[in-house]
């Protein structure tokens, strides 16, 4: 191709760079807009900080920050120790390993509404637990069974999350275990050391950029999810992206600045939580040890 | 070599070892003495990497024995026999530093920071990398790498020290100056140290003994320059390079075969092959003395240090000698070809060697 | 070890159970632990015209098969530039292309639903194709650019030596190579697209009745054995995708792929 080099990458890039810039730019931009005060259906809006102002005070949007940091940072800490543990286990398996593999990759593709209703029949007060627990004599009836769903803490959320991400957790770290590390776990061995020394000082450590990097997409994805805390939560409270859809639909249009300031915050969030990730990464890959 | 208490007596008895329907080590039985440096040599894929994770104990074997000073090192796994192993690939921690890795064992056994800090800064002056101690893995050459590879495996005073063809990545000159660092490295510390290698002339180069593997089955063991005057099987002799390989048969002690005259030697009686090396024959329009034959000249080629000249016997054979270059031979003549009786080996006919 | 892994599978299994159960009973009253008889009502009225079940698995796969064809499409040049390329801003514009995985799609849908109903895309089946377009085409970009990033150029140079311009080189050496990384990138898209809830509600305006918004409404519905027949349908054209392409990827594991750039 005769085209200059620069032309040629930025022809590359156009289309999903225009993609990126229409469907996800201009939404940001709008939703700010939006919360700031623009409002193209009403008639005599102004600029404003009213919904900010309105979040910061609504009762209902502090209770969902913590309920959303709780569930989030939870799930997103079981699911990586489990899904480690899970790969390391995996990796030891010999013969039952493409089974194992494949339960894997099966588990990634059940989507998370199937999942939730899944939570829904197992861990519901009159669910498959609960009557196994009436079976063994724990409990009498479906009220004696803890609520597990519908509860304020999210616990049948967290249940979901961790089940549907462990695997996908595990599948990320088998992807980084591969034949490299057990050349290297075969290094430390001849140098002396024990199986939890090789575990410490090298298994983990190569595990951490993959893990870290699959860790902040569900932390990502676990913040803002809408249909998983819709059916196993509450409505108050609710998760962040829940109360925004709450306020996006109240028939009456002054709550929408509120809903895009929420929208706006969450999209914040997640934004500095990626870029605290980055920081941190290319901090440690400095640091001499 | 020194035979310090550093380096320790290391004997493999019977060791075998199978991967499925292969067998990667057949019977094999070695002894070497502390502070010896011996080659492990043989051509690619012939199980003497598997040998060294025997010793290493990274794999077990379905049969024998391997003692270190008297003692059997089966019953310890890995990380507690006193032997180093430098792999063909450097495998350094890429999240550690150089001074990290290298002090790597001695901070998993337990020791002080800054006795680990002074002994890996030692060692990596011994391998003449002071100063780079804060690198990461990925700013080092390859040559730097498996230096560092090597420190790493020196500095915990190993007793036996094993080298898996380390130096294959590199180019020729630093080759040879690795070897020479490992030598040297090896005499200071007494270590026993077995280098393998595919190459026989870097074997011979480095090391006083060789070990020569062939098929998974030790094929010969003994002093360098042995194997190439007078190598032990024919298998082991077309390794080294013999390409003329006269049959015959051997009467009481004394080979004939194809012209060549009564060779004396103790093979027993039966068939048998006589092998010269290339570079003892002798080309000569008159035949000098010891066993001759005349040839009729082939081909005649440069190769730089010597001259190639390829010879058809009258009986349909075909034998190679390297002339010095000037010699007055020119294709299509008649000349009497001759060796010293000392270049010449009678082997037994190895119905295992591949014809 | 064993011990360890049956509980492994034991504890991925056992949510699946009481949906199975339920799919295929009428009344499974507390607390016996299995129902007294089974049904195929819920089977029966998957295939109903009345439930539209069946247009919904229709429109679903064909929302779903649009989107990945689509967003590989757009994915494979921004790939090439970012994996290939070494340029000013690229760190930046691997940022910008995951952004838009790291941000809900929520957030940013709340925000364009005035262009969607400005433009007249609002409640059609070409809107819920554009918006779904959002989360995929940043993910397809991140693994087609890890795929390109492990692709030996080389390969091109020789076919070009050969006398291959650069369609043709295109076509028949670099694509083949790329085929497991393209595999993986459509399976995502198509998974992401198919388990799409909220940013198709909002989008489609409860007109584009995809089975995700299905099962939502039988979820919240009384009917619990169509809801879990309904659940059982969503989750079986996945499950099939991932096992025809589980032979392609050759036990590699996707979901790795093009995460080692973060």
């Amino acid at each position: 191709m005769s085209l200059p080099r620069r032309l040629r990458i930025l022809l590359l890039l156009a289309p999903a760079l225009t993609v990126v810039a229409v469907f996800f730019g201009a939404g940001v931009v709008q939703a700010v807009a939006q919360s700031l005060g623009y409002q193209p259906y009403l008639e005599g809006w102004r600029w404003s900080t009213d919904g900010y102002v309105a979040l910061w005070d609504d009762p209902a949007v502090r209770a969902s920050f913590a309920l959303t940091a709780r569930v989030s940072l939870l799930s997103t800490v079981l699911a990586a120790v489990l899904g480690v543990a899970l790969a390391l286990l995996l990796r030891r398996l010999g013969r039952g390993r493409r089974w194992a593999a494949g339960l894997l990759q099966a588990d990634l593709a059940v989507p998370h509404l199937v999942g939730a209703l899944c939570m829904l029949l197992l861990l519901g007060q009159s669910g498959l637990l609960s009557r196994i627990a009436h079976g063994v004599g724990l409990t009498a009836t479906p009220a004696d069974f803890p609520g597990l769903t519908a509860d304020g803490f999210g616990v049948a959320v967290v249940a979901e999350y961790v089940w549907k991400e462990t695997p996908f957790i595990a599948v990320v770290a088998l992807g980084a275990l591969g034949r490299a590390t057990a050349e290297l776990e075969g290094a430390a061995a001849v140098l002396g050391a024990r199986p939890w020394q090789r575990m410490r000082h090298v298994t983990l450590p190569l595990l951490v950029p993959a893990v870290s990097a699959g860790s902040v997409l569900v932390l990502a994805f676990t913040a803002g999810s809408y249909e998983v805390p819709l059916l196993l939560g509450r409505p108050f409270p609710a998760t962040l992206p829940v109360v925004a859809y709450q306020l996006y639909r109240d028939t009456d249009l002054t709550a929408r600045p509120e809903a895009m300031a929420v929208a706006v915050v969450i999209s914040a969030l997640s934004l500095a939580v990626v870029a605290a990730y980055v920081a941190l990464v290319a901090r440690l890959a400095r640091r001499a040890v | 070599m020194s035979a310090t208490a550093a380096g320790g007596l290391l004997e493999l008895s019977g060791v075998s070892k199978r991967f499925g329907s292969t067998t990667a080590v057949d019977d094999v039985s070695l002894t070497l003495r502390p502070g010896s440096f011996t080659a492990l040599l043989g051509p690619s894929g012939c199980g003497k990497s598997t040998l060294l994770s025997l010793v290493a104990g990274l794999v077990h074997p379905d049969a024998g024995r391997i003692n270190l000073d008297g003692g059997s090192l089966l019953g310890a796994p890995a990380e507690r026999r006193p032997v180093g192993l430098v792999f063909q690939k450097p495998l350094l921690f890429p999240h550690l530093s150089v001074l990290a890795n290298v002090g790597f064992g001695l901070r998993v056994r337990g020791s002080s920071r800054r006795e680990t800090r002074r002994a890996a800064l030692e060692m990596l002056e011994r391998v003449q990398l002071a100063g780079l101690e804060q690198r990461r893995v990925g700013e080092l050459s390859g040559g730097q790498e498996q230096r560092v590879a090597l420190a790493r495996a020196l500095v915990l005073s190993p007793r036996v020290l094993l080298l898996d063809e380390p130096f294959s990545a590199l180019d020729s000159e630093l080759r040879a100056t690795m070897r020479r660092l490992v030598r040297t490295l090896a005499d200071e510390t007494g270590v026993t140290t077995v280098f393998v290698t595919h190459d026989q002339a870097e074997a011979v180069d480095v090391a006083d003994d060789v070990a020569l593997v062939l098929d998974g089955r030790l094929a010969g063991h003994g002093a360098a320059s042995g194997f190439w005057s007078a190598p032990s099987s024919l298998a082991a002799a077309r390794f080294f390079g013999v390409v003329n390989e006269i049959a015959g048969q051997v009467h009481g002690g004394v080979f004939s075969g194809q012209g060549w005259g009564a060779v004396p030697c103790d093979v027993e009686d039966g068939p048998a092959v006589l092998v010269v090396r290339p570079e003892r024959l002798v080309v000569d329009a008159v035949p000098g003395p010891g066993p001759a034959v005349t040839a009729t000249v082939h081909e005649v080629r440069f190769a730089g240090t010597h001259l190639v000249v390829r010879l058809a016997r009258p009986d349909g054979g075909a034998l190679v000698a390297h002339v010095p270059v000037g010699t007055d031979v020119t294709a299509g003549s008649t000349v009497g070809v001759s060796a010293p009786t000392d270049a010449c080996t009678v082997l037994l006919k190895d119905v295992t060697a591949r014809d | 070890m064993r011990l360890l892994a049956a509980v492994a599978v034991v504890a991925a299994l056992l949510p699946l159970v009481p949906l199975a159960i339920w799919s295929v009973s009428d009344a499974w009253p507390y607390p016996s632990l299995l129902p007294p008889s089974t049904t195929t009502r819920g089977l029966s009225l998957l295939v109903a015209p009345r439930t539209g079940a069946v247009h919904a698995l229709a429109l679903s796969l064909g929302i779903g098969a649009a989107v990945s064809v689509l967003a590989v499409l757009i994915g494979l040049p921004a790939g090439r530039a970012v994996g290939l390329y070494r340029f000013r801003g690229r760190r930046l514009v691997q940022l910008a292309l995951l952004a838009p995985v790291i941000v809900p799609g929520l957030a940013v849908v709340l925000g364009l639903q005035v262009f969607f109903v400005r433009y007249g895309l609002s409640g059609t089946v070409p809107g819920v194709v554009l918006v779904q377009l959002v989360p995929t085409v940043p993910y397809a970009a991140t693994v087609l650019g890890a795929g390109f990033a492990n692709l030996d150029v080389d390969h091109e140079r020789v076919a070009r030596t050969l006398g291959a311009g650069p369609v043709r080189t295109t076509w028949s050496v670099t694509l083949p190579l790329l085929r497991p990384t393209i595999v993986a990138a459509a399976l995502f898209c198509f998974l992401i697209s198919w388990s799409e809830y909220v940013l198709t509600l909002l989008v489609g305006a409860g007109r584009v009745q995809t089975l995700p918004l299905q099962l939502f409404a039988a979820i919240g519905a009384t009917d619990t054995t169509l809801a879990a027949a309904l659940a059982l349908l969503v989750v079986v054209p996945p499950l099939l995708a991932v096992l025809a392409c589980s032979r392609v990827l050759s036990g590699r594991s996707a979901a790795g792929i093009g995460l080692g750039r973060l």
